[in-house]
């Protein structure tokens, strides 16, 4: 079970990687949106914002209309965001799901992947 | 032998999953249909056979994924269970001498390569979007995209040789053909159709999710069995002859126990050859391009429709279900999945039974390799799988209990597989003579499919899709045959 603020560092952290990855940057471009995490186990939200090629900090909460709504535990986001999770191993098992068009969710699962190999 | 004829009002020519969808949905609103087939089973490239050793194999499709909702509907209807394709534990890539495990969709062992591969699988993904599901045609800039292959989208948009082996597997696995020998179009087009090219690859939540108890076979099987004697085995049709509101097929009568194939060496086109002659007002033919350009007609086929059958050419695959007493690669917590690039055997998945009563791998020679080891011979290619089952699972992999191979460039009444491509230029030229009717006659097939093109999914709304268009056109015509 990972805290908010364990969270938020690992987060920080994804966020600083991805925004320094030409090819990360590439595939998000035009591709403004705006994604809410859920944990299932802790009951925690955050909102996330791709704006003009770049990642947005993570706020605390559930802000806007989202694009994506992507649901799992919290220790296994926390792993992806520090790299230490292949995240299409917990989309295949279900235990990471992602709500949204078939487009943005294409999209999603495409970059948490690369994330995750460049990281 | 004497010869009979038959009056109907439609006549369905294939025994796949898509002429007996068309054959059940013409019967059921009430149209007396015959199907005919030239083989003496139904399903067409579903084949489903129990082995001497007594094991259960799917010669052929095999599959069932998300969003396949005719075939779930159909399985759902005729009671027909479905069971995950296993997928715990890690796969095997096998590169270059070495062997790496890995985990998900993707072989790791070059992180740098698999991110460029998988942004690569992103942007063909994304742009098949705007490719149109019933006439990929009039996509915006159809005629450059035509002009491509696959090939040379690779060679501009991957940085990475490492990525390029990767997807030239999937694609190999996926058409029975390589990336060189694909229009851009056509690829953008079959990916739409079926979610996209991470999901045509994919095993959990994509194409190859889950599979049939006892085999996809008794899916035909089961609307043959609606249909009763209205279907018609070991009849191969060779000739048809058609005016503007009848059509007569004319065909072959093959003894039970004998092979439509090696019988098939009647060249006269003389009507009065053909020992079965079958009247109808309308016939569908739901079978791939290729074989209904083999067909003799009379009159000839306009010619956009008969270049279409020309401009698309079969996959060649050859199926390889290598059979074991036991999984014994899950107790190293592998999951019988192996990407070989450069091996023969460049493919394969766990194939074992729910119950996990034996083991079985099932793998794939496809595109190039089939057809050089056509020419090596039988012996030549399962010595070269099991070499490369070995290197991937170890010593145990090398004395399995049977292989059963089924080499689909060689079944006559099916001309390659695992479904037909679109070669460059032939879908911008000649695309809209794929359904098209021309007379009395109507195309089906999974090829003609909207939706999960080249799959059984596919292959079922096609059929409807064209006794829907057979509905239309008998509507307001006068009925019986004049």
């Amino acid at each position: 079970m990972a805290s908010t603020e364990e969270l938020l560092e690992a987060y920080a952290e994804w966020r600083t990687r991805s925004n320094a990855n030409p090819r990360l940057t590439k595939m998000v471009r035009g591709w403004d949106r705006v994604i809410h995490f859920t944990t299932i186990d802790t009951g925690q939200a955050f909102t996330m914002r791709i704006e003009g090629q770049q990642l947005s900090e993570l706020a605390v909460g559930h802000e806007g209309q989202p694009d994506v709504v992507v649901t799992g535990i919290s220790e296994d986001f926390c792993d992806m965001f520090w790299g230490d999770l292949n995240p299409s191993e917990k989309y295949m098992s279900g235990e990471i799901t992602l709500l949204g068009s078939q487009q943005d969710v294409m999209r999603i699962d495409a970059i948490s992947m690369v994330a995750f190999l460049d990281s | 032998m004497a010869g009979y004829d038959r009056e109907c009002e439609v006549v369905v020519v294939g025994a796949g999953y898509s002429g007996l969808a068309a054959a059940r949905h013409l019967a059921r609103a009430g149209v007396d249909t015959l199907v005919m087939d030239a083989r003496h089973r139904v399903g067409g490239r579903s084949f489903t056979e129990v082995t001497p050793s007594g094991f259960t194999v799917d010669r052929g499709g095999q599959w069932i994924g998300p969003t396949q909702d005719h075939l779930a509907g159909l399985a759902a209807e005729l009671g027909v269970a479905t069971f995950p394709t296993f997928t715990e534990g890690q796969g095997v890539e096998l590169r270059d001498g070495d062997r790496h495990q890995f985990v998900g969709l993707i072989p790791t062992s070059d992180a740098e390569g698999a991110a460029d591969g998988i942004a690569c699988m992103l942007h063909l993904d994304l742009a098949s979007f705007d490719v149109p599901l019933d006439a990929p045609w009039t996509a915006p800039d159809a005629a450059a995209l035509d002009a491509q292959t696959l090939a040379s989208y690779f060679d501009t948009h991957l940085t990475s040789a490492s990525a390029r082996v990767i997807l030239e597997v999937a694609v190999k696995a996926i058409f029975g053909t390589s990336s060189a020998e694909l229009s851009l179009l056509f690829t953008l087009f079959y990916l739409h159709a079926g979610g996209g090219l991470t999901n045509l690859a994919r095993t959990t939540g994509g194409a190859q999710e889950r599979r049939f108890v006892g085999g996809s076979q008794q899916l035909a099987e089961g609307m043959a069995a609606e249909l009763g004697e209205r279907v018609l085995l070991g009849t191969p049709v060779e000739s048809v002859f058609y005016g503007p509101d009848r059509v007569t097929v004319g065909a072959r009568l093959v003894p039970t126990g004998a092979d439509p194939a090696e019988t098939d060496t009647d060249t006269d086109t003389d009507t009065t050859r053909h020992p079965l002659l079958v009247h109808a007002r309308r016939a569908i033919f739901a079978m791939a391009p290729v074989l209904c350009g083999r067909l003799r007609y009379s009159p000839p086929l306009p010619g956009n429709r008969d270049q279409l059958c020309q401009r698309m050419p079969m996959g060649a695959v050859t199926k390889v279900h290598v059979i074991y007493d036991d999984p014994f690669w899950r107790a190293d917590g592998l999951n019988g999945q192996l990407v070989a690039p450069g091996a023969i055997l460049e493919s394969a998945f766990d194939n074992s039974p729910d119950d996990a009563s034996h083991g079985a791998i099932v793998g794939f020679v496809a595109g190039d390799d089939c057809r050089r080891m056509e020419m090596a011979g039988p012996e030549a290619r399962q010595a070269a799988v099991l070499r490369a089952l070995e290197r991937a699972f170890g010593p145990g992999a090398r004395t399995p209990v049977e292989v059963v191979e089924q080499h689909w460039p060689a079944e006559h009444y099916t001309r390659g597989g695992p479904v037909a491509v679109s070669t460059p230029g032939a879908l911008t030229a000649l695309g809209p003579a794929l359904r098209a009717p021309v007379g009395p006659l109507h195309w089906a097939g999974t090829e003609t499919a909207t939706e999960w093109c080249g799959y059984l999914d596919g292959a079922l709304s096609s059929g409807i899709r064209a006794a829907d268009e057979v509905l239309d056109a008998l509507k307001g015509e006068p009925v019986g045959l004049d």
